[in-house]
C-alpha cells in the first residue's frame, strides 16, 4: 500500500511540476514566475542569509538592547500550548454533525471500494498528510528565517514544527474517530456538542476566576508590548490553565530548544505525545467512510468553485438573506446592483451592523482617552486604526470583490441589460465602495475621538480644525476608493486572461509573481492618480492658509483635490463603460 | 421585428459570420440551423448586443442597435443556454434586481402570473442552488419576459430540459410569437424547428446557405422528392460535415 501511495503522491507532484513548467511559455506565467522568483530572493533568500550573517556575527544571543527583560522562551511557550489547547478545544466543539477523514473525491472513488481494510485507509490518509506537514514545515522555518532570535539550527526548527503538525494531524484523526463512534453508538450530535460547550464555558470560568484571584502585578515603569506579552503569559501560567497547558508546552518544546542538547533532551516528551496519539487513532476500527464522502463532495464543491473563482470565504453554501434596502422598479438601474451585490457579501455588511459600530465607537473610544493612561490608550487607538486605515486602502480593493470581478462571468446578461457601460461600471463597484467607504468612516471617527486628548498639547488641533478636516477627509474617501476600485476591475477588462488567471487559486511561483504583478501595478497607478490631486490641493491649502486661516483652507484644498479625484473617475467610468460595451469575454480568452 | 443586413462578425483573422441578412417580422420564428462552429451562437450574440459586430446594421424594432444599444437592448431578451444567475438572490430577488434594471414600475403584479404561468411561485424565496436545472431555466425565462420583450433570442432552449419541460418551452415560444414577438432561435434539434418555427436560416462556416419557411427550404433541397425528411434536407444543405 505505501508503494501505490508513494507513486500517486510523487506522480501527481511531477505532473504538477511538469504542467507549471509547460505554462511557462505563456508570457503571463514567464513574466510572473519571474516576479516571484524575484520576491522570494528578495523577501525569503536574502534575509535568511542577512539573519544567518548577522547572527555569526554576535557573540552570542541578541544584541545588547534588543534582549528582552524577560523569558521570551517561556512566554512563548504558553501562547503556544494555549494556541494548541484552542485548536483541540475547537476540534472537540465544531463539528455538528458526523466529521470525516479528509479524503478527496478521487480517493474516495477508488480507494474505498477497493480491498483496503479500514485501518489501512486511515494509515493511508495518515502517510498522504505527511508529506504536507513536511512541506508547511519548511516553509515555516523559511519564512521565519529560520527563527534565529530563538538559538537553535534550522534543524531543530524544522524538525520542531514537523512534531507539532503532525501531532495536531493526529489528534485531528483522533477526535473525528472517536466523534464518529459516539454518534455511531447513539450519541445525540447537538447535546454532545452542547456538553462539551458547556464543558469549555466552565473551564474558562474557573480559569478566569483563578487568574483574577492571584494575578501576577502589572510591569511597571518604561514597558513595552513583550512585557505586557510576558504579564499576559504568566496570569495564565497559574491554577488550572497551568495543568491544561502541559501537553501543549511539551509537545511546543522541541521547537523552543535554543541549542541541540536542550532539544534531544525535550523531543522525549514530545515524541511520547505523539506515540500516544499514534496508537490512539491507529487502534480505533470506527466506521468513517459516509461522514468522509460527505467531506469529499463538499471539498469538492468548493474546490471547484475556487477553480472558477465564484469562492467566497466562509460561504460554503448560499443562504437567503434579507434585503440590505428596498428596491422598487423604479429609479437608478445603479442601485440595483449595489442591492444584488450586497446580497451576495457577507451579512455584516449592513446598515444596522455599520450604526451599531459608530455608536459603539462613539462609547468605547472616549471611555479609553479618559482612563488613567488615556495617552498610552490614544496614541494605540490612533496607531492601529492608521496602520488599519492604510491596509484597507491599499490591499483592500483586492479583497473586496464584489463588482465586476465577480460578475464577469455573467458579462453575457449584462451586456444585454439596457444600460450605457459607464453605468453596469459603476453600479458594480458600488458595492466595494460602500463597504470600503465604511470601514475607512469608522477608523476615521476612532482617530478623532482619540485625537481628544492631543489638543491639550498641540494649539491648533482645536475642536472645529479637527471636525474640519475630519468631514473633508471623510468626503475624499469615497471618491479615493472609486478610484482604487477602478483600478482592478480595469485590470480585469483590459487583461482578462491574466484576470482569469489571478482569480482562479492556483498555485505556483508564477502564479504568486502574477498577483505580485497586479498589487504593484496598482499601487503605481494609484500613486499617479493622487499626484495631481494632492499637489493642487496641498498648494491650494498652503497659499490660502495665511488669507482665509486653516480650517477654511483646508475646505478649500479638499474642493480641490476632490474635484481633481471627481474627474479622474468619471474619465475612469466612461472609459472602462466604453470597454466594456465592446468586451467580449470568449474573444479575450481565446487561446 | 428584427432587421439584419451584412452582419459580419470576425474574431482576429478568423470570420464567424459573413455578411448575413434577414428579417423577421412580428409572429415569426426563426430557426438558426447548422452544424457545430457555423456561427449560430456568433449571430445570436451580435443580435443581443451583447458582442459589437465588425460590419453590417442590426435594427431591433425599428431601433439601430449600433446607434442606440440602451434603447435597443429594452427591446430584447437574451436566453443563453445555460442558466446564468446570481447565487445569492433568491426568485424573488432576481425579478426585483431585473425590474430595476428594466425599470419595470409594479413587477411584483407583473411577475406573479409569469411565476405561475411557469410554476415557480412556490420558490420565490429559494436560491439558484436549491433549484433543478429546469427551475433555473424558468428563472431566467421568468427574468426575461419580465419587461415584456417585444424580441426575443434563444439559444439551445431546450438544453438540459426534461420531456415536460420541453414541452412547455415550446408552448411558451409559440405563446410569446402569438403574442406579437419576433423570436430567433438557435437549436441542433430539428423536431423543434418542426414544431415551433415559421422560418428557418441554414448557417454553414458563417455564411447563409438558405433561407425561408420550411416549406420553401424543403422544396429548395428536395429537388423534386417526396417525403424528405428534415434530417435529409438539413444534410444536402450542409452537405452532410463541418466543412
Amino acid at each position: 500500500m505505501l508503494g501505490a501511495l508513494l507513486y500517486l503522491r510523487l506522480t501527481t507532484l511531477k505532473n504538477i511540476l511538469l504542467s507549471r513548467l509547460r505554462r511557462l511559455k505563456q508570457p503571463k506565467y514567464f513574466l510572473g514566475a519571474l516576479a516571484g522568483i524575484a520576491y522570494i530572493y528578495l523577501m525569503v533568500y536574502r534575509q535568511l542569509s542577512a539573519g544567518s550573517t548577522a547572527l555569526a556575527a554576535l557573540p552570542a544571543g541578541l544584541p545588547t538592547g534588543l534582549a528582552p527583560t524577560f523569558n521570551l522562551t517561556a512566554t512563548l511557550s504558553v501562547f503556544g500550548a494555549l494556541v494548541l489547547l484552542v485548536i483541540v478545544l475547537f476540534t472537540w466543539a465544531l463539528p455538528k454533525e458526523k466529521p470525516g477523514l479528509p479524503f478527496t473525491e478521487a480517493e474516495v472513488a477508488f480507494l474505498f471500494p477497493a480491498p483496503i481494510s479500514r485501518r489501512r485507509l486511515i494509515h493511508f490518509r495518515l502517510l498522504g498528510a505527511q508529506i504536507r506537514i513536511l512541506f508547511s514545515a519548511v516553509i515555516f522555518t523559511l519564512i521565519s528565517r529560520g527563527w534565529s532570535f530563538l538559538g537553535g539550527g534550522a534543524l531543530t526548527h524544522v524538525l520542531g514544527w514537523w512534531l507539532i503538525l503532525t501531532t495536531i494531524n493526529l489528534h485531528l484523526a483522533g477526535a473525528a474517530l472517536t466523534i464518529n463512534r459516539h454518534i455511531d453508538n447513539g450519541a445525540n450530535p447537538t447535546n454532545r456538542r452542547w456538553l462539551i460547550l458547556a464543558g469549555v464555558a466552565l473551564l474558562l470560568l474557573i480559569s478566569t476566576l483563578s487568574i483574577l484571584n492571584a494575578a501576577p502585578p502589572l510591569p511597571e515603569g518604561d514597558f513595552g508590548p513583550g512585557d505586557i506579552a510576558d504579564w499576559l503569559a504568566r496570569c495564565m501560567d497559574r491554577g488550572l490553565l497551568y495543568w491544561l497547558l502541559i501537553p501543549g508546552k511539551l509537545v511546543i518544546a522541541p521547537f523552543l530548544a535554543p541549542n541541540y542538547p536542550e532539544f534531544f533532551r525535550t523531543v522525549g516528551p514530545a515524541a511520547l505525545i505523539l506515540i500516544g496519539h499514534y496508537c490512539w487513532v491507529a487502534r480505533q476500527e470506527t466506521s468513517f467512510e459516509e461522514a468522509s464522502i460527505a467531506y469529499a463532495e463538499k471539498r469538492g464543491a468548493r474546490l471547484a468553485r475556487q477553480r472558477d473563482g465564484t469562492y467566497r470565504f466562509g460561504q460554503d453554501k448560499a443562504k437567503a438573506r434579507r434585503e440590505p434596502f428596498r428596491l422598487s422598479g423604479p429609479g437608478r438601474a445603479e442601485l440595483a446592483f449595489l442591492w444584488k451585490n450586497l446580497l451576495g457579501t457577507l451579512p455584516y455588511f449592513h446598515a444596522r451592523v455599520w450604526l451599531g459600530c459608530a455608536i459603539l465607537t462613539c462609547i468605547a473610544v472616549p471611555w479609553i482617552v479618559r482612563s488613567e493612561h488615556q495617552v498610552i490608550g490614544a496614541n494605540i487607538i490612533i496607531t492601529f486604526t492608521a496602520i488599519f486605515s492604510a491596509y484597507t486602502l491599499l490591499l483592500g480593493p483586492q479583497l473586496a470583490r464584489q463588482d465586476l470581478r465577480s460578475d464577469l462571468p455573467h458579462a453575457d446578461i449584462l451586456k444585454t441589460y439596457p444600460l450605457a457601460g459607464w453605468q453596469i461600471i459603476l453600479g458594480e463597484i458600488l458595492t466595494p465602495i460602500a463597504i470600503l467607504t465604511g470601514l475607512l468612516w469608522l477608523n476615521l471617527l476612532a482617530q478623532v475621538l482619540a485625537l481628544a486628548p492631543m489638543a491639550d498639547k498641540v494649539p491648533w488641533l482645536t475642536p472645529g480644525f479637527r471636525l474640519t478636516a475630519s468631514l473633508c477627509i471623510g468626503a475624499v474617501i469615497p471618491v479615493l476608493c472609486a478610484l482604487q476600485l477602478l483600478i482592478p476591475n480595469a485590470a480585469a477588462l483590459l487583461f482578462p486572461a491574466w484576470f482569469q488567471a489571478t482569480r482562479q487559486r492556483s498555485g505556483g511561483i508564477d502564479a504568486m509573481g502574477q498577483r505580485l504583478i497586479f498589487v504593484f501595478g496598482q499601487l503605481l497607478v494609484i500613486l499617479i492618480s493622487l499626484f495631481p490631486a494632492v499637489l493642487g490641493a496641498a498648494l491650494v491649502i498652503f497659499a490660502s492658509q495665511w488669507l482665509i486661516g486653516a480650517s477654511a483652507a483646508v475646505v478649500l484644498g479638499t474642493l480641490v483635490a476632490l474635484s481633481i479625484l471627481g474627474a479622474e473617475v468619471a474619465c475612469g467610468l466612461w472609459w472602462l463603460g466604453e470597454r466594456f460595451e465592446k468586451f467580449d469575454l470568449a474573444t479575450e480568452l481565446r487561446p | 421585428m428584427i432587421e439584419v443586413s451584412g452582419l459580419t462578425k470576425r474574431y482576429g483573422a478568423f470570420t464567424a459570420v459573413r455578411d448575413l441578412s434577414f428579417t423577421v417580422q412580428p409572429g415569426e420564428v426563426l430557426g438558426l440551423v447548422g452544424p457545430n462552429g457555423a456561427g449560430k451562437t456568433s449571430t445570436l450574440r451580435s443580435l443581443a448586443g451583447i458582442i459589437p459586430a465588425n460590419a453590417g446594421r442590426i435594427h431591433i424594432h425599428g431601433v439601430d442597435l449600433a446607434v442606440d444599444p440602451v434603447g435597443a437592448k429594452r427591446q430584447l431578451a437574451f436566453f443563453p443556454d445555460e442558466p446564468r444567475l446570481f447565487d445569492y438572490l433568491t426568485v424573488r430577488q432576481h425579478l426585483n434586481f431585473v425590474a430595476r434594471i428594466y425599470g419595470v414600475a409594479d413587477h411584483a403584479t407583473l411577475a406573479q402570473p409569469l411565476l405561475e404561468e411557469l410554476e415557480i411561485a412556490d420558490k420565490v424565496d429559494q436560491l439558484p442552488g436549491e433549484l433543478s436545472r429546469g427551475m433555473k431555466q424558468k428563472l431566467a425565462i421568468a427574468c426575461g419576459l419580465l419587461h415584456s420583450p417585444r424580441v426575443m433570442f434563444f439559444d439551445e432552449p431546450l438544453t438540459g430540459l426534461d420531456p415536460l419541460g420541453i414541452r412547455r418551452m415550446k408552448d411558451s415560444i409559440l405563446s410569446r410569437a402569438r403574442a406579437g414577438a419576433a423570436i430567433v432561435l438557435s437549436s441542433h434539434l430539428l423536431h423543434l424547428l418542426e414544431e415551433v418555427c415559421s422560418h428557418v436560416l441554414i448557417l454553414k462556416k458563417g455564411e447563409k446557405i438558405a433561407h425561408g419557411t420550411l416549406a420553401e427550404i424543403s422544396a429548395q433541397f428536395a429537388h423534386g422528392e417526396t417525403g424528405v425528411s428534415l434530417e435529409e434536407i438539413f444534410i444536402r444543405a450542409t452537405g452532410g460535415s463541418e466543412n
